[in-house]
């Protein structure tokens, strides 16, 4: 596939669609595991979709592969609907969070499993073993061919879980939080990988995350799932510099989420009308601020212009590059401030002591809180 | 409780426990190398020989002392215990397996198969041997015997299985079937090897179960007896330590058979284990 490789971050719909889901809903007894969910996924691209433990993602990737049963709705695959299709004949790759390698077979007898044993593949012996090398080595295990699956480390063990599925070429990858079980150092480094080796293939990669980070990284487009239903689709700066509601915000793990109301031109809070850019939504009751927008001023003195509030200093925590401090607003709930040391030299606050957050007025955003917002 | 205070009593319940374990069969090898044939069945030994091995295998010059009739008994049992291993462990795995997805009735099944294991042999036996003549089924070890023998070694054969896929991971078969595997190849090529540990275990357990049973065989085997119902004939006429003998010959092959089981036990795990030292090295 060739042409392929020419595909940016953003190109992703050209190729049309090789996933659709329509209304699909999935239930456990009283239990809403799915809602209502609908998604179009691009052909050739890396789709990330984030949420939260419980959020139905697992649930919703296990349901794609064929593993579990739906209760509504219509999964398409390249256009034939595969409802009724059992898993070993829908052509969808899965990666598990636990790699689920065949502990009794080699790396090399693991990686040919599906060209041996599926019944659609016309190949001979030397064939497969050609094939099976080439994945070996494009996923970077040479040498390790013979070991057994037992005796590799866990990195590797991901990478036999990886050529194993992508040597059967499959239509569609599904990843279940395929980095989970790795450590920090290693799953930055697959993480490049993993695009790097999908980019070669051309295949679609859903990859399913509970990282804000991994999903923001990895995805041309990042599909958030909230209680079983899709909160926001978009591409990943769209997700994460407009999230569509509070609790996307809130997952995202980078915004500071202020109660109040939405009064006149401005959102009336801690006492304070605050002047807002825009508008929310209806019934938009939260004030979304991201940590690295704020800047910490002494107490106002002098004219008030942009939005303020005041605060007093609680900790500091540094973290390498940046330093994160805590602020407490009047009515006791928490703001967090994020400053990139790359850019400027720490600040020092004195605990106890009060200060001025400010901010640019468009940087806020006006949110609905999210649960049962969407109708 | 104090380590110096539990040692102690731990100690005195440990050689209690081997007493009772081996005290009987180590008295019955020491009788078995009786003097014969005039030597009996109990103490003192007037002189150590291996006449009684030898007269197992009819090898003594002609004596008042009849040959154990065990022979055929010993043909009979290990074949219906062979029977029964391999129908009883192919219904226990495929049993389990039914099991790993709830169904409807799914416990009412569970507690009748257990049922077989439960209730009383002598009972199962009787009733079997009333219920075959009322129907006019002749009674045979390899039929109406059978039939017991699959009933009350099943369950075991089930239980095991059970366990054992009890902590089967289920997505390495998912695997097999998203790489385009079909569940039947699947089981043949991935969770059968996974599962043969247990599956070796099960036979194990069917075949001694059904090697040395008594109760139910006694009412239903008819007139070709089995090995245990020989053995207990032969104490109504006169006993000789010829039985002695043939006790520690039986005990000797059981233990090879332990052995086997152990060896390929091993082999099956041995990789995994290998592959541990790997790890921690």
């Amino acid at each position: 596939m060739p042409m392929a490789s020419q595909t940016g971050r953003n190109e992703g719909a050209v190729g049309g669609s090789v996933l659709r889901l329509d209304r699909v809903s999935k239930f456990y007894g009283a239990k809403v595991a799915l809602d209502d969910v609908s998604l179009t996924v691009p052909d050739n691209a890396y789709v990330a979709l984030l949420g939260a433990s419980g959020s139905g993602k697992t649930v919703l990737l296990r349901t794609i592969a064929g593993f579990e049963t739906l209760d509504r709705g219509v999964i398409t695959l390249k256009g034939k609907p595969v409802n009724e299709v059992p898993a070993h004949r829908r052509a969808i790759g899965f990666v598990f969070q636990n790699f689920a390698l065949f502990p009794h077979l080699s790396v090399v007898d693991n990686v040919a499993f599906g060209l041996k044993n599926a019944p659609g593949v016309k190949l001979d012996a030397r064939a497969i073993d050609t094939k099976v090398r080439a994945m070996i080595e494009l996923v970077g295990l040479s040498g390790l061919e013979g070991r057994a699956v037992t005796a590799i480390s866990g990195g590797q063990r991901q990478r036999v879980a990886l050529a194993r599925t992508l040597v059967t070429e499959p239509q569609l990858v599904l990843l279940d939080e395929p980095l989970g079980a790795l450590d920090a150092n290693l799953r930055s480094r697959m993480c490049g990988e993993l695009r790097r080796i999908r980019e070669r293939l051309g295949v679609t990669f859903l990859h399913v995350t509970g990282s804000e980070t991994e999903a923001l990284a990895m995805g041309d487009q990042v599909i958030v799932l909230d209680q079983g239903r899709i909160a926001q689709i978009g591409q990943p700066d769209e997700v994460y510099t407009r999230p569509l509601d509070a609790r996307v915000a809130r997952f995202l793990n980078c915004y500071n989420l202020i109660e109040g109301r939405v009064e006149g031109r401005g959102f009336a809070t801690e006492g304070r009308l605050l002047p807002c850019a825009q508008i929310g939504p209806a019934g938009a009751e939260i004030y979304a601020l991201r940590q690295d927008l704020i800047e910490v001023a002494p107490p106002a003195q002098g004219p008030n212009e942009g939005p303020r509030l005041p605060v007093t200093f609680v900790a500091s925590e540094y973290s390498g590059p940046s330093i994160t401090s805590f602020f407490k607003l009047p009515s006791g709930a928490v703001i967090t401030v994020e400053n990139h040391l790359s850019h400027r030299d720490p600040q020092v606050f004195e605990p106890g002591r009060s200060y001025d957050l400010t901010w640019k007025v468009d940087d806020a955003l006006i949110l609905a809180r999210g649960t049962g917002a969407r109708a | 409780m104090h380590a110096p205070v539990l040692k102690p009593i731990l100690a005195v319940y440990t050689a209690l426990f081997l007493l009772f374990l081996y005290g009987p069969l180590l008295v019955l090898a020491i009788l078995s190398f009786q003097s014969g044939p005039e030597g009996g069945p109990q103490f003192p030994i007037v002189e150590w020989s291996t006449y009684w091995y030898r007269d197992l295998f009819g090898l003594n010059p002609p004596s008042r002392i009849a040959p154990l009739p065990i022979s055929d008994g010993l043909v009979r049992s290990l074949a219906l215990a062979l029977m029964t291993t391999v129908v009883s462990t192919v219904l226990g795995v495929m049993s389990a397996q039914a099991f790993r997805q709830k169904f409807t009735g799914s416990g009412f099944v569970f507690y009748l198969i257990v049922l077989g294991m439960m209730v009383p042999g002598v009972l199962v036996g009787l009733g079997t041997a009333l219920l075959a003549n009322s129907f006019g089924i002749d009674r045979h070890w390899w039929g109406t015997a059978f039939v017991l023998h699959v009933v009350y070694t099943f369950p075991f054969a089930f239980l095991v299985m059970l366990a054992i896929f009890n902590r089967f991971d289920p997505t390495i078969e998912e695997a097999a079937w998203s790489l385009g595997v079909p569940p039947g190849r699947t089981f043949r090529k991935v969770t059968f090897p996974l599962i043969f540990p247990g599956v070796l275990s099960a036979m194990l357990f069917c075949f001694t179960l059904s090697y040395d049973e008594f109760a139910r065989t006694l009412f239903a085997s008819g007139r070709d007896l089995t090995l245990p119902l020989a053995i207990y004939g032969t104490f109504a006429v006169e006993i000789h330590p010829n039985i002695f003998a043939f006790g520690v010959l039986t005990t000797l092959f059981s233990l090879a058979l332990l052995g086997i089981y152990a060896i390929l036990m091993s082999l099956s795990v041995r990789r995994a284990q290998r592959v541990l030292v790997q790890e921690e090295a």
